[in-house]
C-alpha cells in the first residue's frame, strides 16, 4: 500500500525568520520565493499536529465570506466550525491560518507589527 | 449560509429520453415537505464572479409539494447465502477461509455466520474487537466462545478456521500464517468446552464478512473490512491439516457428502453472485458491490490479470463502507415530456426551515434520443467521470490535498456534510476506511457533488459551457458518457461537431472508440478541457451508471492498486491509464495529459502554427500578439488546473497544427508521475517546458477535425468581460466552422 505520511514534511523551520513572515503578509496567495515555499509546503503537509484538527476555510457565502474551521483527522467526525472567525478574502484567512501555524511551530508570538490582521 | 444537505436524494435513472418517466428518490432528517421545482441547468457555479446560479424552471408535471421522510442509507457489503436444509443439516462441522484483515483490531467483526444478532443464536466465525480469531456458538440462552490469544496482523494471509465436535462438546479455532516468521507468525489452535447438541435457529442466511442482524433477512452487522478467500464449510471435525486441504482444494468429490458449502468467488466476477461448489449448490449473492477480481492466498506473481489465471484470483475484498445502493424508496416520478429539449437538469427543493433556507438539487440529465437529433452540435456530459469523482472526499482524508491545491483548504456545506456522513459512499479517488482503493462509484446514492451549487470541479465547471451555449444563442444537443459507452458512434454520428468539457478524464474502451471512430468518418470533436481520455474504466454489465476502475503502478492516482489487481473485475480489462494500454490522449486529441497547476493559470501565447493563413478562418477577430486567456474564473488564466499538452513521441497526429501554448507556469506547475522517468531537481514548472498548457487544431479523415485546448480553467474563462473576450471568441470561430458541413 502506499501510504502519504503526514510528518513527511521536515524542512527545518528558523524561528528568527521574520523575513519569511512578512514575505508571506505580503502576498498570501503568491508567488513566494523558494524558502517560503518550502515553509509552507511543511505547514501545510503536517496540517496543525498540535490541534484537534486540520486549519480549513468553510463557504458561507461564495465568492465573498468563509468561516475558519478544524477538520478532524478521523472520518465521520464533524467538522468544528470557528464562528467568530470569519473572513472576506481568501488572503486575509491565508494570513490568519499562517500566523497561527507559525506560532504554534516555533513556540513564539510574533511582534505586533507582524500580528495584525491583513487589511 | 444556504442548506444544501438537508434534503438529499438521487435520481433513477440518471440519464432518461423525452417521454421515459424518472423517479427522485428523495430523503431528510429534518425536512417534512418541500416544494419541489424541476430546472433546466445553465449555470451551475454559484461564484459571483461569474454568471452565477441560472437554472430555468420548467413546468412541472406533478404537484409541487412533495412529502419527506428519512430514509436511511446501510453501507457494508456481504455475501449472503439463503437459509436452505443443508445449512442445518448437521451438527458437528468445520469452518473456514483464507483471510486478509485489513482492520483487525478496531472493532468485532465477523467472517462467516449463521448467526442472529438480536436473539444471539447460532455460530459465527470472526475478529473480536481486539483482533483475535474467535468462534462462538449458542442457542438456548447459551454461549460457547473460543478465541486465539494473538490479534491477526493486518495484510497477512492466514488460514483461519474453527471447529466444533459435538460428540466430545469441544469447540476450536485455529490460525495458521501464510508467512510464519520474522515476527509474523500468528498460528495457534486453541480449544474449549462446546455444547454436546444444539438447535440451530430457523430462517436465518448464512451470512460471509457479516452477519444477520434479525430474522427478516434484510439487514446486516459486524461487517468485515478485508479479503476472504475460499470459505469452506464441512460437517466433520477437522483439525487445522484437513481446514487446510479443503481451503486450497479446489475440485470436489460428490462422494463426500459431509462437504456443506466450498464456495469460489472467481466465477461469475462480474456480477452479484458467488457460486458454491458443492453438490448443495448454496449459491449466494453479494451486497453493496464488494471489490471482486482480488489476489487470493494463492496468488503467485505469475499475471497481473485474473482472466489468466481465475483460481489464484478466488478473494473477495469486503468493506464496512462499501456503498453501491443507497435503496431508498421514490418519493416522487414524472414522465419527461416529449418536448423537453435534452440538458442538465435537477430537482430543485426548497424549504424553509427558520433557520437558514434550504435549497437542494438533484440533478439527473435528459439525452437527445437514440437518432433523434435536434441540433447538429452535441456536448457530451462527461457521466463517467461525474460518477468517478462522486462524493469525492480528497481534501478530508488526503494528507497531501493542501499542499497540492496551494492554500487553505475551502471546504463547501456538502463537504461538511461529508465528512459526517461517510455513509453516501465515496469517489474513486478515495480510500476506504481500511486504506485500500475505492474502485467503484454508483449513481444509485446521493452525489453531492454533481449538481448546481456543488463543488465546481467536473460538472459546475462544465456548466460553464452550456452557459456560454445559451448566450450566444447557440442550439446544442446533450448527450452523456453512458449513452455513447452503451450505443458507440450511433450516439456520436448525427452531429457535425461534439464537444467535451473540461475534463472528460474516465473513458470506457466502447467510448474511447466510439470517439475515435467519429473523428475517422469526418466528425468534428471539440475538446475544450484538461486530463481528458485519461483512465480506462469499465461500465458494469447489467446494472446502469455504475462504474469500475483501478489505479495500478503509473498515472496520477490518489491511492494505489494492490500488485496483480489492476485488471477489472466489470470485464476483465487491464485498467489504469490509456497511455499504459497504448493509447496516449495525444492519439486522440493530440495533447495529452503532463502536469497540474494550482497556484495560478496563465494566458496561451500564440505560436506560428496560428498564423497561417488557411486558418483564418479559427483566428478571425483575435489579436495575435495578445495574450489568449490573461483572465478566467480558475486562478485568473485560461491554461490551469490540469493541462495537457504535445508529445509527438506518444501519438500527437504529424497533422497537428500547435496553436498556442502556455509553458511559463512557475514553480506551481507540477509533472505527472509518467512523465517522469527518472528523479532530478528540474522537474517542475519553474525550469521544466514540458510542464505545459498546448491548443491544437488538426484534420481527420473525410474532411473532420479536432480542437483541443488542454486546459480545465478554459471553459471557467469564457464568460470574462461579458463574454467579449478571446477565449469566448476563438470558442466560437472554431464551434462556428466545425459546424459547417464543409470539409476541413
Amino acid at each position: 500500500m502506499l501510504v502519504t505520511y503526514p510528518e513527511a514534511a521536515h524542512w527545518p523551520i528558523d524561528p528568527d525568520r521574520l523575513d519569511l513572515v512578512e514575505e508571506f503578509r505580503r502576498q498570501p496567495r503568491g508567488p513566494h520565493g523558494d524558502e517560503l515555499q518550502k515553509l509552507l509546503h511543511r505547514l501545510r503537509w503536517a496540517g496543525d499536529p498540535d490541534q484537534p484538527g486540520r486549519y480549513v476555510l468553510i463557504v458561507t457565502q461564495p465568492g465573498k465570506e468563509w468561516m475558519l474551521g478544524r477538520l478532524p483527522r478521523q472520518r465521520g467526525r464533524p467538522i468544528e466550525l470557528m464562528r467568530n472567525h470569519v473572513f472576506t478574502s481568501i488572503a486575509e484567512a491565508e494570513w490568519e491560518v499562517f500566523k497561527l501555524r507559525w506560532e504554534a511551530v516555533t513556540g513564539r508570538t510574533l511582534p505586533p507589527h507582524l500580528s495584525e490582521k491583513l487589511v | 449560509m444556504t442548506d444544501t444537505t438537508s434534503i438529499l436524494g438521487y435520481a433513477w435513472p440518471m440519464v432518461v429520453s423525452p417521454g421515459e418517466e424518472v423517479a427522485f428518490h428523495l430523503s431528510s432528517p429534518s425536512v417534512s415537505k418541500a416544494d419541489a421545482a424541476v430546472v433546466r441547468v445553465r449555470c451551475g457555479d454559484p461564484d459571483p464572479a461569474g454568471p452565477g446560479i441560472r437554472a430555468h424552471e420548467m413546468a412541472a408535471p406533478f404537484e409541487r409539494t412533495v412529502s419527506l421522510v428519512h430514509q436511511v442509507i446501510r453501507p457494508g457489503s456481504c455475501a449472503i447465502v439463503a437459509d436452505a436444509p443443508a445449512l442445518t443439516s448437521f451438527q458437528s462441522f468445520t469452518v473456514g477461509a483464507f483471510l486478509w484483515p485489513t482492520m483487525p483490531g478496531d472493532r468485532a467483526q465477523t467472517i462467516l455466520s449463521r448467526w442472529r444478532e438480536d436473539t444471539q443464536e447460532g455460530w459465527r466465525l470472526g475478529l473480536d474487537a481486539d483482533g483475535h480469531l474467535e468462534f462462538v456458538v449458542a442457542a438456548g440462552g447459551r454461549t460457547w466462545r473460543v478465541v486465539t490469544g494473538a490479534a491477526l496482523l493486518s495484510r497477512e494471509w492466514v488460514l483461519a478456521g474453527a471447529s466444533w465436535d459435538a460428540e466430545a462438546g469441544r469447540l476450536a479455532v485455529m490460525v495458521r500464517s501464510a508467512d510464519a516468521q520474522a515476527g509474523r507468525d500468528r498460528s495457534e489452535c486453541v480449544e474449549a468446552p462446546g455444547p454436546t447438541g444444539l438447535e440451530w435457529p430457523a430462517a436465518v442466511p448464512l451470512v460471509i464478512a457479516a452477519q444477520a442482524s434479525d430474522g427478516g433477512g434484510e439487514l446486516f452487522d459486524g461487517f468485515y473490512d478485508g479479503k476472504i478467500d475460499r470459505p469452506r464449510l464441512h460437517a466433520s471435525v477437522q483439525p487445522i491439516d484437513g481446514l487446510h486441504r479443503l481451503c486450497e482444494s479446489m475440485n470436489f468429490p460428490m462422494t463426500d457428502a459431509r462437504l456443506i458449502a466450498a464456495w469460489d468467488f472467481s466465477r461469475g466476477m462480474a456480477g452479484e453472485s458467488v457460486t458454491d461448489l458443492s453438490a448443495h449448490h448454496l449459491h449466494g449473492r453479494v451486497r453493496q458491490m464488494p471489490t471482486r477480481g482480488m489476489t487470493g492466498a494463492n496468488w503467485d506473481g505469475s499475471t497481473d490479470r485474473w482472466t489468466d489465471c481465475p483460481e489464484q484470483y478466488g478473494a473477495i475484498h469486503f468493506h464496512s463502507d462499501d456503498m453501491a445502493d443507497a435503496e431508498w424508496e421514490p418519493t416522487l416520478r414524472f414522465t419527461v415530456p416529449a418536448e423537453w429539449r435534452s440538458g442538465f437538469y435537477a430537482l430543485r427543493l426548497r424549504a424553509d426551515t427558520g433557520d437558514e433556507p434550504v435549497e437542494s438539487f438533484v440533478a439527473f440529465f435528459v439525452r437527445a434520443e437514440l437518432g433523434k437529433p435536434r441540433s447538429r452540435l452535441a456536448f457530451v456530459a462527461s457521466t463517467g467521470t461525474f460518477l468517478a469523482y462522486a462524493n469525492s472526499a480528497l481534501r478530508l482524508d488526503q494528507v497531501h490535498a493542501e499542499a497540492m491545491l496551494e492554500g487553505v483548504l475551502t471546504l463547501s456545506r456538502d463537504d461538511v456534510y461529508i465528512q459526517e456522513h461517510r455513509e453516501v459512499g465515496l469517489s474513486t479517488y478515495d480510500t476506504h476506511a481500511d486504506g485500500s482503493g475505492w474502485s467503484i462509484s454508483s449513481a444509485r446514492r446521493p452525489i453531492l457533488n454533481m449538481r448546481p451549487r456543488g463543488n465546481v470541479f467536473n460538472y459546475g465547471n462544465d456548466t460553464h459551457f452550456i452557459d456560454w451555449l445559451e448566450e450566444t444563442g447557440q442550439d446544442y444537443d446533450v448527450i452523456t458518457d453512458d449513452d455513447i459507452h452503451r450505443h458507440g458512434v450511433q450516439v456520436l454520428a448525427p452531429y457535425t461537431c461534439v464537444v467535451t468539457g473540461s475534463h472528460p478524464e474516465y473513458i470506457s474502451r466502447e467510448v474511447w472508440e466510439a470517439f475515435d471512430a467519429y473523428q475517422r468518418s469526418g466528425g468534428r470533436h471539440m475538446y475544450l478541457g484538461g486530463n481528458g481520455f485519461y483512465w480506462r474504466i469499465a461500465y458494469h454489465p447489467t446494472v446502469p451508471h455504475t462504474i469500475e476502475m483501478r489505479r495500478g503502478m503509473t498515472g496520477l492516482r490518489t491511492w494505489e492498486g494492490e500488485a496483480g489487481e489492476t485488471a477489472l473485475a466489470f470485464t476483465g480489462e487491464p485498467s489504469s491509464t490509456w497511455r499504459s494500454n497504448g493509447r496516449p490522449p495525444q492519439r486522440l486529441v493530440g495533447v495529452g495529459f503532463d502536469g497540474q497547476v494550482f497556484t495560478h493559470s496563465s494566458p496561451y501565447r500564440w505560436l506560428d502554427g496560428a498564423k497561417d493563413p488557411v486558418l483564418s478562418w479559427l483566428t478571425a477577430g483575435i489579436d495575435l500578439a495578445a495574450p489568449l486567456g490573461d483572465f478566467g474564473l480558475r486562478g485568473n488564466g485560461a491554461a490551469g488546473v490540469e493541462i495537457d499538452r504535445v508529445d509527438w513521441s506518444l501519438g500527437s497526429p504529424p497533422g497537428t497544427v500547435w496553436l498556442a501554448t502556455a509553458d511559463r507556469l512557475g514553480y506551481g506547475g507540477t509533472p505527472a508521475p509518467e512523465e517522469i522517468r527518472t528523479l532530478h531537481r528540474g522537474v517542475m514548472g519553474d525550469q521544466n517546458a514540458q510542464v505545459r498548457a498546448d491548443l491544437v487544431y488538426f484534420p481527420t479523415a473525410n474532411g473532420g477535425a479536432v480542437f483541443s485546448t488542454g486546459s480545465i480553467a478554459w471553459v471557467c474563462a469564457l464568460s470574462h468581460a461579458g463574454y467579449r473576450n478571446n477565449v469566448s471568441q476563438l470558442t466560437g470561430n472554431v464551434l462556428k466552422r466545425f459546424l459547417d458541413p464543409a470539409p476541413l
